[in-house]
């Protein structure tokens, strides 16, 4: 009698699909926090990079309560290691914007309106690749219910080359961003250069991981079909 | 010596309650869990059919209980226990009812999941021990069964996982899942009607043709496995498709759900064929030898069919009294399993259990759906699986066996006493 349903152990899915909404709230905090420090704004980017804290904790309270509840015991449609690797890289997107506004509401780093632009640029397309990949995440459990086959993985497999896509257009634009940044070196000086770098690696960082955690849905689809 | 059909009637009610109120609510708990029935459909239909299991296919496993563990010949007056040996018997045979009755009712009192199966034969054995010794036992048919509880819920794996895989790639690996549902579904539901008649349908054509070929057999299960696929088919036909909106997905599931209709129906058939047995099985032997005048051990009996009746019903009387409670229970916390999954996992459960039947082994229909639900999880079917459960499977076969040998014995050393 109880064995029986004991059997039955928590999917994992949706919980995954609420870490990914979390870490979405995380992301749209991005665009305001980089528009407050390019209108020189620092007040109002401190109080997104509160907001950012406060999300982020949460998305990891998300993440060890899915991991508590994935014993080595489980078994899963999908392989666990790739699960929690996945789960890794989404949390490490929220991660990466903690550490952007960190970087932001450090110092009062100022620059010429050109490398601003770039910046807006660079924030644009990993918005759009944070984007692209959470219209992945939220389709998981819908995925778990058609048993990871059928046309669904066809769309989600788009979708993933679409990150990858996007991915690499925000490769470039971190590049420009870098070479604006060395344009005015003389300028900026010494300090602001290197916040304008780390503020342009970690923006790419954000692409960076949603693009891991697309590849790793690849591989756990790959078994599937 | 009518205080000891009495008794031994008493407890097989108790044990046909038993299995109505605990054993039927597995199975029947996925279909409420999924959605697929209400309570209370599901409590009809489990009382429909595992009525009609216990009577049409349950003479085989009660026939193995009855005869088939202990050397029959060994309690014969000719036997080592002399003129006393068809009493002993009884006695022992309300021991072992008596015995693992109450082995049920403690380990369900303390919470640990028990096989009513495992008890009988195990408190059957273990009269059979202290009676006539290690060699009155038939160890080949004992070897078989302790076979059978091995290899069927691994049987019920690879049929739940089969029947998944056929789901999986025919309907939901499908570009219009919801077209193929409406034509494969009603080809499911004639398999399932085809092994369910194959059960019974030999001895039904033997009331009217003597002794029927194998083909005829066939030909007539098959007969009937095609009337349940047409009027399937005309059920889907007179459904409302998928309207505008409508998620495909839901829709498929809700066909499935009717689908798991009909193998609830056919696990409850199924458990009632293999289960009924736990309760009869050494009922049949008291009733028997007391037809008999306790002078010899009969052959064959002549009331076994009022038997299984009775055993059926009482099973049916647990399962309306207490049995629901369970139901809702297991319903309200299994709901990670879908139409789709529960029709599959069924399928295995059923055909496995029926199977077992039919050859008259004993086996935990608890335990075969345990491995049907791991096939289907092998087959990506469900999100989560706790393989840990397997391991207390394990853990109590071991602890079954034993104990309910001892409690057998120890009560048939008792009712000796007091009788002889």
């Amino acid at each position: 009698m109880r064995t029986f349903m004991e059997l039955f152990a928590k999917s994992p899915f949706t919980p995954l699909t609420k870490h990914a909404e979390k870490v979405r709230d995380v992301v749209a905090e991005v665009r305001p926090l980089m528009e407050a420090m390019l209108g020189e704004d620092w007040r109002a980017a401190a109080e997104h990079y509160e907001s950012i804290s406060r999300l982020e904790h949460q998305a990891d309270e998300l993440k060890r309560e899915i991991r508590d509840q994935l014993p080595r015991s489980l078994f899963l449609p999908v392989d666990r290691g790739d699960l929690l690797r996945f789960l890794k890289e989404q949390d490490a997107i929220a991660d990466a914007v903690e550490d952007l506004a960190v970087l932001v509401t450090m110092r009062e780093t100022r620059g010429p309106d050109a490398l601003k632009g770039r910046a807006r640029e660079l924030v644009e397309g990993i918005v759009r690749t944070a984007e692209t990949w959470f219209s992945i995440a939220a389709q998981l459990p819908d995925l778990q219910e058609s048993s990871f086959t059928g046309p669904e993985v066809g769309k989600v497999l788009e979708l993933i080359d679409r990150v990858h896509q996007q991915e690499w257009e925000t490769d470039r634009l971190q590049a420009t961003m870098g070479r604006t940044t060395i344009q005015y070196e003389e300028e900026l000086g010494g300090v602001s250069v290197l916040f304008w770098m780390r503020i342009a690696s970690k923006l790419g960082d954000v692409a960076n991981h949603a693009e891991s955690a697309a590849d790793l849905l690849r591989l756990m689809l790959a078994r599937g079909r | 010596m009518d205080v000891i059909i009495l008794l031994a009637l008493g407890v097989g009610l108790y044990m046909a309650w038993t299995l109505g109120a605990n054993d039927v609510a597995n199975a029947m708990g996925t279909s409420v869990g999924s959605g697929a029935l209400t309570l209370r459909r599901a409590i009809i239909v489990a009382g429909v059919f595992e009525f009609a299991g216990a009577v049409l296919v349950g003479g085989h496993v009660t026939e193995t209980i009855r005869r088939g563990i202990l050397d029959p010949v060994l309690f014969s007056p000719a036997g080592p226990l002399g003129v006393e040996g068809p009493t002993v018997l009884a006695l022992g045979m309300t021991a072992a009812l008596l015995g693992a009755a109450l082995w049920l009712q403690a380990a369900t009192l303390a919470g640990l999941p028990v096989s009513t199966t495992h008890s009988i034969v195990g408190a059957v054995v273990g009269f059979g021990v202290v009676s006539v010794g290690w060699s009155g036992i038939d160890w080949t048919t004992l070897g078989s069964i302790v076979a059978s509880w091995v290899v069927s819920p691994l049987l019920g794996g690879v049929l739940g996982f089969l029947a998944f895989l056929v789901v999986r790639r025919l309907v939901l690996r499908q570009e219009d899942p919801v077209a193929a549902t409406h034509a494969v579904a009603p080809y499911m539901v004639g398999v399932v009607g085809f092994i369910l008649a194959l059960t019974f349908v030999y001895k039904a054509l033997a009331n009217v043709v003597p002794d029927p070929h194998p083909f005829v057999t066939v030909l007539a299960a098959a007969a009937c496995g095609g009337v349940a696929l047409l009027v399937f088919r005309a059920v889907l036909a007179n459904v409302p498709g998928v309207g505008p909106g409508m998620d495909p997905k839901r829709h498929v599931e809700r066909v499935f759900g009717w689908l798991q209709i009909v193998t609830a129906a056919f696990v409850a058939f199924a458990h009632g064929a293999n289960d009924v047995a736990n309760a009869v099985g050494p009922v049949a032997a008291v009733v028997g030898i007391a037809g008999a005048g306790f002078a010899e051990v009969p052959e064959t009996i002549a009331v076994s069919g009022w038997l299984l009746a009775v055993g059926g019903a009482g099973i049916v009387v647990g399962l309306g009294t207490w049995g629901y409670r369970v139901i809702a229970t297991i319903g309200q916390r299994i709901t990670e399993i879908t139409p789709t999954r529960g029709f599959s996992a069924e399928f295995g459960t059923a055909c496995t259990v029926l199977l077992a039947s039919r050859l008259g082994l004993p086996v935990s229909t608890t335990h075969v759906l345990v491995g049907s639900v791991v096939g289907v999880g092998l087959a990506q079917g469900l999100g989560a699986l706790d393989l840990r459960t397997i391991r207390d499977i394990v853990y109590s076969w071991v602890a079954t066996v034993p104990a309910a040998a001892v409690l057998g014995a120890a009560i048939f050393f008792g009712l000796r006493a007091v009788f002889l």
